[in-house]
């Protein structure tokens, strides 16, 4: 017995409109006869066709051709934006097609208010290609494969001549091609690879390993990205863009744009701010240092309720220092221009630095400030001014979103090539959508822009410090009952095995200088 | 050998006299120059225990005094130096200064009282 052979064909978005249409049209026309039966049997039950009999079969043809255009015309404004929406959608989903996607830039669609539709759909989908780009690529392909003469070697050409650079890398991530422009290095052993300066977090290489996982195509753009460190010889900035796509024998294709004119003025502005710092140092030291001067002097003589006022001026000039150095250290963050300098030292010893002015800040504002850090932790590499603004930047924070007589309890621990410093409070604490965006630059809650003041580079610059140390911070909080941030640091014996260690790589980046910092340009960069 | 005398070259008068006033306090022998010319003189001069060294100065900058002292050769090996600023130097100068002083800090951050803990370090 012959089996009939059934073919399964998987159903395509593309096949609904016709189904939908056809169905829609043979809908419009049984209602029509419907109410033409209706009509005429009504008519009839007045005895209309024995009267007038012309006037009747008129009236009939009339109302049924009058309706089915109605109802076409009606048809016409209410499916039309679904048929733009499959059209759309059979683009996106990538199913082979004749017909032009709609494009979200016409006047109409503009007009009619589709356009954020369809925005929405192509942004949505926009890890498989914008259908626009993609046709207009296709037909850019078609030019230049259809132009005769435009070798090989005429393209690499056209390419040196631009400020541009250009490089492909194959799927073992070497370079194959790459054009005048682009900075490249060559090590000892002639292998070539970007000579770009990738923040430490977000570099091409994460982003090429994140990719391999989980992506046939992707696209990424880094700004400002730099090719040598500051006050180096021919430095320049580019904005990077890659482009991967799996498997493909130019697996990575990099884009770097030449903006070093844009970002200069960046450098410009880094001076402006580094004498505007020292301009606004100058009367911070004279008015801290005659503070301290004056009550030194005074002790004894004033009351307590004006040694009390004394106390508060210490603090607010203390604070207004604390916020010129954020103020200062993330505008040489942004330009990458933020250095640590660590040395070998402990928590206790960098807490110090900071322990009387925490205090009095707690005490005038009446908070319990309490500091247990035990003796025998591991020792640390800090920049121990840097991680001291750090620690107060929290601990400024914990006063801030606590209560009167609140607690706040910093304690430090040891856990595994790593030492822990917390900072716990017990006062408003912060919902989970807030926590996600806490350490962004500029970032106040809701909440907090109205009630409690400050810049939103507090925790901002915190993050960058920490994470030139190696290190990292993170924060549990809970509405209404309180937070906890905690920075993490490499013990100095893991820091300085890893120096050891890519020492013996030969790459020579690390150096210890004679006042014993580390100058690594791999770990410690902002 | 504990530090006793000590030479300050700092050209903002409110801050130099603050030095003065609490380093004096505390019993050390104090002078102070307030430009970069009379610094240098008077450090060759005399071989204080401890040098204050500001950067932006009158006529010689703190690093070329510090460049001249203990450039080529050390002519002053018995002295410490505390560089104090506020300016944000460039990195190679920075660098340079930092490697030829006991220590390097900004001023706004050092009151009086916290020089003198970090001049009893240099001590200790």
């Amino acid at each position: 017995m012959a089996v009939k052979e059934q073919k399964t064909k998987p159903q395509l978005v593309k096949d609904f409109w016709p189904r939908f249409k056809r169905g829609a049209v043979v809908l419009i026309i049984l209602l029509q006869l419907l109410i033409l039966i209706a009509v005429a049997a009504l008519l009839s039950s007045f005895g209309f066709f024995e009267n007038e009999p012309l006037a009747f079969i008129g009236t009939l043809v009339a109302q049924s051709i009058l309706g089915v255009v109605a109802s076409l015309i009606i048809y016409h404004f209410v499916a039309r934006p679904v048929k733009h929406l499959l059209a759309a959608l059979v683009h996106v989903a990538g199913e082979p097609t004749s017909t032009t996607p709609p494009n979200p830039n016409e006047a109409h669609f503009e007009k009619n208010g589709f356009k954020p539709v369809l925005q929405t759909i192509y942004q949505l989908a926009s890890d498989s290609p914008d259908p626009i780009a993609d046709g207009a690529k296709e037909a850019a392909e078609k030019v230049s494969s259809s132009s005769t003469g435009l070798s090989g070697e005429v393209l690499a050409q056209a390419l040196d001549t631009t400020q541009s650079g250009f490089v492909v890398f194959n799927k073992d991530r070497k370079i194959i091609f790459s054009n005048q422009s682009t900075p490249i290095k060559v090590s000892t052993e002639g292998v070539t690879s970007l000579d770009l300066i990738f923040s430490e977090t977000n570099t091409l290489e994460q982003w090429w390993d994140e990719c391999s996982a989980n992506a046939v195509h992707a696209e990424k753009t880094w700004a400002r990205i730099a090719n040598k460190l500051p006050d180096e010889e021919g430095r320049r900035f580019f904005d990077v863009m890659a482009s991967y796509n799996k498997e493909s024998e130019t697996e990575m294709v990099v884009t770097l744009i030449d903006r070093t004119h844009l970002y200069s003025v960046g450098e410009a502005e880094l001076d402006f701010i580094a004498f505007a710092a020292h301009e606004l140092r100058g009367p911070i030291t004279v008015i801290r240092g005659y503070l301290d001067v004056l009550q030194d002097e005074l002790s004894g003589v004033i009351q307590p309720d004006q040694q009390e006022l004394f106390r508060r001026l210490t603090v607010s000039a203390n604070k207004l220092s604390g916020y010129i150095n954020n103020i200062l250290n993330t505008s040489r963050f942004d330009r990458r221009h933020l250095k640590m300098r660590p040395t070998e030292t402990t928590v206790t010893e960098v807490y110090d630095t900071i322990k009387d002015d925490m205090e009095l800040r707690a005490s005038s504002q009446n908070r319990l400030l309490s500091v247990s850090i035990p003796d025998g932790l591991p020792t640390i590499a800090a920049d121990t001014a840097s991680l001291g603004e750090v620690f107060s930047n929290l601990i400024d924070n914990a006063i801030k979103y606590s209560n009167e007589g609140g607690a706040i309890n910093v304690s430090a621990a040891s856990k595994g090539d790593m030492v822990e410093i917390s900072v716990e409070d017990h006062g408003i604490g912060m919902p989970g959508s807030v926590v996600s965006n806490l350490f962004q630059k500029f970032y106040r809650s809701h909440r907090s822009r109205e009630t409690v003041a400050g810049t939103g580079i507090g925790l901002y610059i915190s993050k960058a410090i920490v994470e030139s140390h190696g290190g990292s911070i993170s924060v549990r909080s809970e509405d209404g009952r309180g937070s906890t941030f905690i920075v993490s640091l490499p013990t100095y014996k893991m820091v300085a095995d890893r120096l050891q260690s890519s020492n013996n790589d030969n790459q020579a980046l690390i150096t210890e200088n004679s006042g014993g910092w580390i100058k690594n340009h791999n770990m410690y960069r902002g | 050998m504990a530090i006793k005398t000590i030479l300050i070259v700092e050209d903002d008068r409110f801050i130099g006299e603050m030095y003065v006033r609490s380093l004096k306090k505390a019993g050390f022998d104090v002078d102070w120059m307030i430009d970069g010319n009379d610094g240098l003189i008077a450090a060759r001069n005399k071989q204080y225990d401890l040098l204050l060294l500001d950067v932006m100065l009158p006529e010689r900058r703190g690093t070329e005094i510090l460049e001249a002292l203990r450039g080529s050769e050390d002519l002053i090996p018995h002295s410490k130096v505390i560089v104090l600023t506020n300016f944000e130097q460039d990195e190679e100068s920075r660098t340079a200064m930092e490697s030829r002083a006991d220590a390097y800090l900004i001023k706004a951050d050092i009151t009086p009282n916290k020089l003198l803990s970090v001049i009893e370090q240099l001590n200790g």
